[in-house]
């Protein structure tokens, strides 16, 4: 354990790097760059918006803010376990040839993730000046709460990553799930809309948990409410210590796969 | 310990050879049900031991897919072996066949960056001798040129040149002797022959018997993944080049 801490210093400069280079080969050859990670949620706010508030007239006050908050916070989520999710299996040449700490790859991805959040969050800061909406201060709770969603993520992405070099239609079912649990979360409606059954099952989810932490604290001024608060803080660790042994078991054959 | 920079002790390395290869979940499933064996072991390196002094280069011959690589992979941590230990000493870094772990997309600059903190070399260092290396390797009109763009010829020469100023103790090299044009081999020979001068040793896998004559204090020849014969460079090539003629007939 100490060894691979005592490594993962040592190259720490390739993780901001790779980062980086992640961007760069994302966006290769497209004129707006990295525009496509702000316009990419603001065509998804400009759908959900109009189908939400004009066809079926839903009642969620300030909804622009409540719809780009949810999509922002679920994009991170989307955005770091689909990139981690490829990013052993896409390094194949490089991993072939060089050796470097496995978990590399996955960790970046939540920093190139988290780039990307960092910008959106901006784009809601914009929204929030044009609709005249003033947060109170517990918007400042948002980096606890993203740095929770980071350690669900990064759970995550250690356990993706190794088990789609093995796997290779991980990556469909992920994408899959994806899809579904976008639906299953409070983005564009508010949780409280749906029967307490359903709610029981889907408040299991972190990623409904911290959706509605981020709710809370930019749109409503309050706090999440302690049990749910230990409850995220609980599974998300579960999810990591799960994702980690995954990742353990299969990390240093993962070579051979390529 | 002090005056090898290489030890291998009983290295041994089986791989699975599969025969329908359950890459997706569901062919796993249903593998874990019909439990006919999909994959037969190949041994590929068996009790391999030898060591490199420092200051000296080591060649090692065989035939394709005699483990060479393999042994090489070993030697700079990429693969595992499944049992006995290897230790070097200091950084090594291995040239394989297709480069320093370069990415298509990126150019060249970008990629000496990655390849080089990935070796355990800082920023701060790389910025000091990116113009050394571009210079070395003849590419300095392709700088800002992405990789996929180059030739082999110019892929191989940047991944020298990113190697050789990484200055590490052991040096792997993997066919790439004969890399470039006369005059960029004359240039490779002398920064080898000065590396040797330093204490740093240089592990060699050709199949040119010249070069391993030449190049070589010491060399291996593997057959199946056993050492056939290890020693002076002269007898080892014999014994590989007997061999060889030997399978022709």
């Amino acid at each position: 354990m100490t060894g691979i801490r005592e490594e993962m210093w040592k190259t720490r400069g390739i993780l901001f790097n790779f980062a980086i280079t992640d961007l760069k080969i994302r966006y290769k050859n497209s004129v707006l760059g990295v525009g496509w990670s702000i316009l990419e949620p603001l065509l998804m706010l400009a759908v959900l918006f109009f189908v939400f508030s004009e066809m079926f007239k839903f009642e969620v006050d300030n909804f622009p803010i409540y719809l780009l908050s949810g999509i922002i916070t679920y994009n991170f989520f989307k955005n770091g376990t689909t990139i981690a999710l490829s990013s052993l299996s896409n390094r194949s040449s490089l991993i072939t040839q060089i050796y470097f700490p496995r978990s590399i790859p996955a960790i970046s991805s939540i920093f190139t993730a988290s780039i990307m959040l960092i910008v959106e969050l901006a784009v809601l800061g914009v929204f929030m000046v044009y609709f005249q909406f003033t947060p109170s201060l517990t918007i400042l709770y948002l980096i606890p709460i993203y740095m929770l969603a980071f350690v669900l993520v990064l759970g995550i992405a250690l356990g993706l990553s190794v088990l789609n070099v093995k796997f290779r239609d991980v990556e469909f079912i992920w994408g899959i799930v994806l899809h579904a649990g976008f639906f299953l979360t409070p983005i564009f409606y508010r949780f409280d809309m749906l029967p307490e059954e359903i709610r029981n099952i889907l408040q299991l989810s972190p990623v409904v948990q911290i959706v509605e932490m981020v709710h809370h604290v930019t749109l409503y001024g309050t706090l999440p409410a302690l049990n749910s608060i230990l409850y995220s803080v609980g599974s998300i660790f579960i999810i990591l210590g799960i994702g980690y042994l995954i990742f353990r078991r299969y990390q240093a054959r993962i070579v051979e796969e390529l | 310990m002090s005056e090898n920079s290489i030890n291998v002790k009983n290295v041994s390395k089986k791989f699975r050879l599969y025969h329908e290869k359950r890459t997706t979940l569901f062919e796993s499933i249903v593998g874990s049900v019909n439990r006919t064996p999909h994959y037969e072991t190949l041994q590929v390196l068996n009790d391999i031991s030898f060591n490199v002094k420092k200051g000296e280069s080591f060649g090692i011959v065989g035939r394709n897919g005699s483990g060479k690589t393999t042994l090489l992979r070993i030697l700079s941590n990429i693969y595992q072996p499944d049992s006995g230990s290897v230790e070097t000493n200091g950084i090594v870094v291995p040239v394989l066949a297709l480069g320093l772990g370069f990415h298509p997309d990126l150019t060249a600059i970008t990629n000496i960056y990655q390849s080089s903190i990935l070796l355990g070399i800082s920023k701060k260092q790389i910025k000091e001798k990116i113009d050394d290396i571009i210079k070395f390797a003849e590419l300095e009109k392709f700088a800002d040129t992405k990789l996929k763009n180059f030739s082999s010829g110019m892929q191989m020469r940047l991944a020298f040149a990113t190697a050789v100023q990484v200055d590490p103790a052991v040096l792997l090299l993997d066919e790439v002797v004969a890399v470039g044009d006369l005059n960029f081999q004359k240039k490779c020979l002398a920064v080898m022959k000065d590396f040797k001068k330093r204490g740093k040793s240089i592990v060699i896998v050709s199949h040119s018997s010249t070069s391993i004559k030449e190049l070589c204090d010491r060399a291996m020849f593997l057959k199946d993944g056993s050492i056939e014969i290890i020693g002076n460079p002269n007898d080892v090539i014999d014994s590989y080049e007997n061999y060889m003629s030997k399978l022709e007939k």
